[in-house]
């Protein structure tokens, strides 16, 4: 099973029903002239780049923006609209009101599969303790966290919040809480590579591409800034294959991450096992 | 009298060559002009509009022709982030293909219908594919 880790569904065509609401994701992303997609496109797109399951990933800037880009609920409108292809995660702002019930709602009621937080734009250190809460209720409920790491596109983001030093007190005091560092913390991938090897409760996807074409910019990160004996020996069990599409080239990153001369073994790991494991999701494994 | 029409495909392919032939018969029959000319034109910068024969093995030469003028591993200068658009460029090959192949064809209307030769055919190409794509139909004319 192939898996993207990392999409923003923002700009698919089921929940944008109105310019307003569109125009509103395309600042709140940076993101802009790429309209809005029938799911018909996506399935076209996920089988260009071999992907069997994309996962879904909201933002819910609260009290920064008023209301979230992309809520819970529409996440869930999607995946039921699909769900042999669809893994949807929740967001909450852990700024806005009712940040913990907003949570238990996404994961009791909704069956959201995890949780996406981005401290850069956020604005939050992820060892504050505003945070607490929301972390232990990811361990009640066993959902794994993806957290924006390093550098962000968005406006209003800030890299000091997202950096993976930052992240290190979180692993090391919450051992059952699966994050993983999207974006592989770039350009601070060597943290990221550090905070892997030392906790197994950390993960990273390969949802980067900041410079360079997809294959250029890969043999950049994965062959020189880590050498790719580091995944290949130590890093295996921990990296996920993530896109950020629409930002990103889903299809060529796809493809990229094939030809960097990892064992059949590892490449199947990074592909898809690695996201089963961090998921731990018996509807994904059955 | 100046009809326009839009035509919307969703491909499903990387690269991908799409006969539109009928498509654009049906825009002149509903348009009611018998003598003029048609402009078919696209809306997009990967792709193209061509004219040529609906073979199999021509669509495969033509394809394998291009891929080799314009390979994928290439140092292209378009790869790198747009801050227009907040997301990569990483279409150089489509933009290229689309620069050769042209972004529009003109074919003349008599008698209500295209005059053009029997192994002509109008293709649609996809060079950035899948994605979903718009294409000008002007029909000029009497």
């Amino acid at each position: 099973m192939f898996i993207d880790m990392h999409v923003h569904p923002a700009f698919f065509e089921p929940i944008n029903n109105d310019p307003e609401t569109e125009n509103m994701r395309h600042s709140a992303l940076n993101i802009h002239k790429n309209g809005t997609a029938p799911l018909q496109h996506i399935f076209n797109q996920m089988k260009c780049a071999g992907l069997d399951r994309l996962c879904l990933l909201p933002e819910d800037y609260t009290a920064q923006l008023g209301k979230p880009v992309v809520t819970n609920e529409e996440i869930k409108i999607l995946v039921n609209s699909a769900p042999d292809k669809f893994i949807g995660f929740a967001s909450i702002d852990p700024y806005g009101d009712n940040a913990t019930e907003k949570l238990e709602y996404a994961f009791a009621e909704l069956g959201l599969k995890g949780l996406k937080l981005h401290p850069a734009r956020q604005h939050f250190y992820p060892y504050d303790e505003k945070l607490r809460p929301i972390y232990e209720i990811c361990i009640k409920y066993n959902k794994p966290v993806i957290f924006h790491s390093g550098l962000s596109w968005e406006p209003d983001s800030y890299a000091k919040y997202a950096r993976p030093i930052e992240f290190e007190e979180v692993v090391a005091r919450y051992p059952k809480l699966r994050i993983c560092l999207a974006h592989f913390g770039w350009p601070w991938v060597q943290e990221t590579a550090m905070l892997m090897l030392k906790y197994p409760n950390v993960y990273a996807d390969t949802a980067l591409l900041y410079f360079d074409s997809a294959y250029e910019f890969y043999k950049k990160v994965f062959q020189q800034d880590i050498p790719a004996t580091w995944i290949d020996r130590s890093l295996r069990h921990q990296i996920m294959f993530g896109s950020n599409n629409p930002r990103f080239e889903q299809i060529r990153m796809a493809d990229a991450v094939s030809k960097l001369g990892f064992r059949d073994s590892t490449l199947e790991l990074i592909k898809g096992k690695n996201a089963l494991e961090f998921l731990q999701c018996d509807e994904l494994t059955s | 009298m100046v009809i326009l029409k839009l035509l919307t495909l969703l491909t499903e392919k990387y690269n991908q060559f799409i006969r539109i032939t009928d498509e654009i018969y049906k825009a002149i029959q509903d348009s009611n002009i018998k003598d003029g000319i048609v402009n078919v034109i696209t809306k997009h910068t990967t792709t193209g509009i061509a004219v040529n024969e609906s073979l199999e093995c021509l669509e495969s030469d033509i394809e394998d022709f291009l891929s080799r003028l314009v390979p994928e591993d290439w140092p292209y200068a378009h790869a790198r982030m747009l801050h227009d658009y907040g997301s990569t460029a990483g279409n150089p090959t489509g933009h290229l293909k689309a620069h050769i192949t042209g972004n529009h064809c003109h074919l003349v209307i008599s008698d209500g219908k295209i005059v053009k030769g029997d192994a002509q055919d109008i293709f649609f190409c996809e060079f950035d594919g899948p994605a979903q794509r718009t294409i000008l139909i002007q029909i000029i004319g009497e």
